[in-house]
């Protein structure tokens, strides 16, 4: 009934037990004498009295301990007990003890860093109401504007909005666009633009999510009703803390995006942000005002604009075939009913086999999770590993100790401490080691994650990855911490306390201590060789993947680039002549400045996506259906400024205008494939059907580049110029010389000059944009290379400590082998001989495991074959010259032993 | 009072310590240890002997059940003792474990006189 008091009393009794323990002595002594002062009145001498007195009491230690353990802290007092002793005893070497807390940290830390960053890309559920209920149409990796037919990735508004209507599986669907606009806006009252991210997603998609704004409300189905009757936005917490510090008057504030005034209506709660992992968008607007955002889709009506994102919320009892079913034959029906759909024998075909696949979206989806789900699990093996050797040092460590206290653990059994209690002691001691080497390692943890979500923040933008130091991830570190003390603190605690009792208490350097040590500490110095090998070995596989990577020819010069994005329909611009003019401005006065050789505007430049579709030859009677090209449109300097090799006919000039006849440079693929026979030069081709065959001349041949990754084949391409290609060009580059800060200033107020209102962004080099995409490799090469060499460190360390035990425990032996006359190299030998054996056997070992850990990891190397001796190779190199100086430092001190010092040492 | 004297006191039955304690403070209000130790064998007319050291380990108990608190006062000669006094849930306490004895002993008198 009244266990909270109970509990609050024992508590209090604990924190006054000082007092306690006075109180209760007083309280007997006071009762002693009162009774012996009883006896004496009644006539007993004094001191029998006091006998008289004892005995009726009782024997007075036994009941007030009986009184203090009434209260129940034995256990505590215990823990404390050896807890303060762990800690004297761990001061004496202060440092083993700080290598053994730094090594756990180090490994405790990284595996919770790298936890955390799964954790957040791949585990966690979506911060919504029951997330396991939600499916996603197809996987959600494409991105972007499509036209195919039929298309299970991306869908129409129109589509979406037959799927809702019709299905009879979801309680409610929902779509968004599977990319955010980039748009630079006002905020009312403040008079410099803003960039922001917007989601244009369903009116439903928050109440299919069941997610209730913070403040406000979200938007609902009304919203999305009429095509751009619906100016409201709804705004992250992050973007409201950020923009406008939490200013509570949010609501109905003013934002004016492009040329429209959307008025505030809420403020999403804090946890959500959205539905795609590694994303987080500022503002969610309805998908009914498209056109009023830059860059102004038009797609709400259109059958075949598919761009957006499609999930829904299963109805209760509903599975997931029977969802499948349903979304199949609408599917099917949909598209077959929409008018103006290219309904070709060819594609209905296709429309027979093509399935939308329903997959769970509880933890949300990501293109994230396919690019970094294996680079994380490889690094957390690797973590986890190194964790182990940390393990296997430490309980190396202890083993050493208590070979030394064997002495003391035999004396303190002899005086009837039970082997339970010391076992628990030793134990006490791993575990508060551990707990050191855990709370470090949070600390470690949560300076890492931050660097590791700055490190995989790649190229196109920012990672909006949350990755807080929040319950899930100090439980792990916590159970890892745990496994840690039971895996290095058992063996040496139950081995500690086994030893024949009179053998130790006879010889405090105990043969017999010796001989548990060995083979046990052999094995763990064996293991930990081989488990530094394979991470080495993997380490050096990464690391020559990373170069072969970095000397992969891009085909354009990636040196001395600057490349930066404006955005033209932030600042009003259309789709028109007085767009194409202002680039052509742009570009002549940054082409006239001072140290700067080319400057032009194109789409992309590299790793920023592509535009392709196929394309028709003319004189071909089929259409190369197969033969998709990447498109870019350019200016007239972007050869010169990417430093793309001409090799055949021009490239691009000011001859190329609107009126005159349609141009383009195509890439050497193209050219080989597209035209196989003879010069393309003044061939012809066209996109969109055959019908356009001869829309475009060839004017040029240029060397191929690589349009999003390093590591993809070459790709068909070709490069229209922008004069007769009018749409948003956000990427401008230029050639400079000198320095990069003076040159970005320069090119600034030379964009400035011609327009003051552009919005200029991402200013970085070329070089750099190339690197940010192979984000991940340097990540796992850089992050496997310091564990790797940390994996060695700390092998060393336990070789090094295995040594040192070997070399004072023969020291006599080598005393008397020197005074008959062994050279001081052949006792060198002969102590270094003994742990290189060890080495030997731990790269043994350490081959094969290697050999098969790095086959798992082909899929991520590049130009290597997964068995790549020259990495396997350098890593037995590193492994043994660290090794053998491990092991020369007390080989050496062993071979310096005075005969005499030695022999006299017993 | 001559050694040995113990030797034909009766140990009290296992159990009854915690109510003995609670009667005695019952009945007197507020006593220390010692107190309550005399007055227990003085009104069983010195038949009901404790160990008197056990009383404190069932005072602990106590406290921390809550039946009883303690407090530090003086004693008659002037000297610091901690005086303990029975609290409501002492008092509950008490009435219950007064009826569970009578209830047992009732059951073993009619099992003695039975036989």
């Amino acid at each position: 009934m009244d266990r909270f008091g109970e509990l609050a009393r024992r508590l209090g009794m604990l924190l006054r037990r000082r007092r306690f323990d006075g109180d209760l002595e007083e309280e007997m002594r006071l009762h002693l004498e009162l009774r012996q002062q009883e006896h004496i009145e009644s006539g007993v001498a004094a001191d029998d009295a006091r006998a008289a007195a004892r005995r009726q009491f009782g024997n007075v230690t036994v009941w007030r301990a009986k009184s203090r353990t009434a209260w129940g802290w034995e256990w505590f007092e215990h823990l404390a007990q050896d807890l303060s002793y762990g800690m004297r005893a761990m001061s004496r070497s202060p440092g083993i003890t700080l290598v053994a807390v730094l090594s756990l940290a180090l490994g405790i830390g990284a595996n919770s860093a790298i936890f955390g960053l799964m954790d957040a890309v791949m585990l966690r559920s979506l911060p919504v109401n029951e997330p396991a209920k939600l499916v996603l149409f197809g996987d959600g990796l494409d991105e972007g504007i499509s036209d195919g037919f039929p298309n299970p990735w991306l869908f129409s508004y129109p589509f979406y909005r037959q799927m809702q209507q019709r299905n009879q599986v979801f309680s409610d669907v929902a779509a968004a666009f599977s990319m955010t606009n980039r748009v630079h806006g006002f905020l009312e009252g403040q008079s410099d633009a803003e960039a922001m991210d917007i989601q244009l997603v369903s009116g439903t998609y928050f109440p299919t999510l069941g997610v209730r704004a913070m403040l406000g409300r979200t938007l609902s189905d009304e919203d999305d009703r009429t095509e751009g009757g619906h100016p409201v936005a709804v705004v992250s917490c992050a973007w409201w803390t950020r923009s406008l510090a939490r200013d509570p008057s949010v609501l109905g504030k003013k934002l004016t995006i492009g040329s429209t005034v959307f008025s505030i209506v809420g403020v999403a709660p804090p946890e959500f942000f959205g539905t795609r992992v590694g994303e987080s968008p500022d503002i969610w607007i309805p998908v009914s005002m498209q056109k009023e955002v830059p860059p102004g889709f038009d797609g709400y009506n259109d059958h075949m604009f598919e761009s957006l994102h499609l999930m829904a919320r299963l109805k209760p009892g509903v599975s997931m075939e029977q969802a499948n079913a349903n979304v199949n034959l609408l599917f099917q029906q949909i598209l077959r009913g929409f008018s103006g759909a290219p309904l070709t024998e060819e594609n209905l075909e296709k429309l027979d086999k093509t399935r939308v696949e329903l997959n769970s979206m509880a933890t949300g989806f990501s293109r994230l999770r396919r690019q970094f789900s294996a680079p994380l699990q490889i690094l957390m093996a690797v973590v986890g590993l190194v964790l182990l050797i940390a393990c296997a040092n430490i309980a190396n460590l202890l083993l050493a100790r208590s070979t030394a206290r064997a002495r003391e653990l035999a004396v303190r059994q002899a005086l009837g401490a039970g082997r339970s209690r010391l076992i628990r002691q030793l134990f006490t001691e791993s575990m508060a080691l551990a707990l050191a080497g855990g709370v470090l390692g949070v600390a470690v943890a949560s300076g890492a994650s931050h660097a590791l979500v700055r490190l995989v923040s790649d190229g196109r933008d920012t990672l909006h990855l949350n990755v807080p130091l929040d319950t899930r991830l100090l439980l792990f570190t916590l159970g890892v911490t745990l496994t840690t003390a039971v895996l290095f603190g058992t063996i040496p605690a139950f081995r500690a306390t086994r030893w024949n009792l009179t053998d130790s208490l006879k010889d405090g350097r105990s043969q017999a201590g010796a001989r548990a040590k060995g083979p046990l500490a052999k094995a763990l110095v064996v293991s930990q060789v081989a488990f530094s090998l394979v991470l080495l070995a993997g380490a050096g596989l990464f690391l020559h993947s990373l170069v072969n990577l970095t000397n992969v020819d891009t085909g354009f010069n990636r040196e001395n680039v600057i490349r930066l994005r404006i955005d033209p329909s932030s600042a009003g611009y259309r789709e028109d002549v007085r767009l194409t003019r202002m680039y052509r401005q742009i570009e002549e006065r940054v082409s006239a400045l001072p140290g700067v050789r080319a400057a032009s505007f194109s789409i992309f430049t590299f790793n920023e996506g592509t535009w392709n579709n196929p394309v028709w030859v003319q004189g071909y009677a089929s259409g190369h259906r197969d033969t998709d090209v990447h498109h870019n449109a350019v200016g007239t300097g972007y050869f010169t400024a990417m430093g793309i090799p001409l090799l055949a006919g021009r490239t691009l000039g000011p001859q190329d205008t609107a009126s005159s006849p349609h141009v383009a440079v195509i890439g050497e693929t193209m050219a080989r494939t597209l035209f196989p026979s003879g010069s393309p030069i003044g061939q012809r081709y066209g996109r969109g059907g055959p019908e356009n065959a001869g829309d475009i001349e060839v004017v040029g041949v240029v060397k191929d580049v690589k349009y999003n990754s390093l590591e993809e084949d070459p790709q068909a391409g070709d490069y229209l110029p922008y004069t007769q290609n009018v749409r948003y060009l956000n990427d401008f580059e230029a050639r400079y010389t000198g320095d990069f800060a003076t040159a970005v200033a320069a090119i600034r107020q030379a964009i400035h000059d011609v327009d003051g209102t552009l919005p200029i962004s991402e200013v970085m080099t070329l070089d750099e944009q190339v690197a940010r995409s192979i984000t991940n490799q340097r990540l796992v090469a850089e992050l496997s290379t310091f564990f790797g060499l940390l994996a060695v460190f700390l092998s060393s360390i336990g070789i090094y400590g295995l040594m040192s035990y070997v070399v004072t425990r023969r020291t006599n032996e080598l005393g008397v082998r020197v005074a008959l006359g062994a050279e001081r190299s052949q006792v060198l030998w002969l102590v270094m001989r003994e742990s290189l054996w060890l080495v030997a056997l731990g790269i043994a070992m350490g081959v094969p495991v290697a050999l098969a850990g790095d086959r798992l990891a082909s899929s991520m190397l590049y130009g290597l074959r997964a068995s790549d001796p020259v990495s396997l190779l350098a890593g037995v190199v590193v492994l043994t010259a660290v090794a053998a100086l491990a092991c020369y430092l007390p080989a050496r001190r062993a071979s310096q032993v005075d005969p005499m010092v030695s022999l006299r040492y017993e | 009072m001559a050694r040995g004297d113990s030797l034909h006191r009766d140990e009290i039955p296992p159990g009854t310590l915690y109510l003995l304690i609670l009667k005695t403070l019952a009945r007197s209000g507020e006593m220390h240890g010692y107190e309550i130790a005399n007055s227990i064998q003085r009104i069983s007319d010195d038949v009901l002997q404790v160990e008197e050291g056990s009383l404190y380990p069932a005072l602990q108990r106590m406290l921390i059940k809550g039946w009883v608190t303690a407090q530090w006062g003086s004693t008659a000669g002037n000297r610091r003792a901690r005086y303990y006094q029975l609290t409501a849930a002492g008092r509950r306490q008490l009435a219950a474990e007064v009826s569970q004895f009578e209830r047992v002993i009732g059951a073993i008198t009619r099992v003695i006189q039975t036989a």
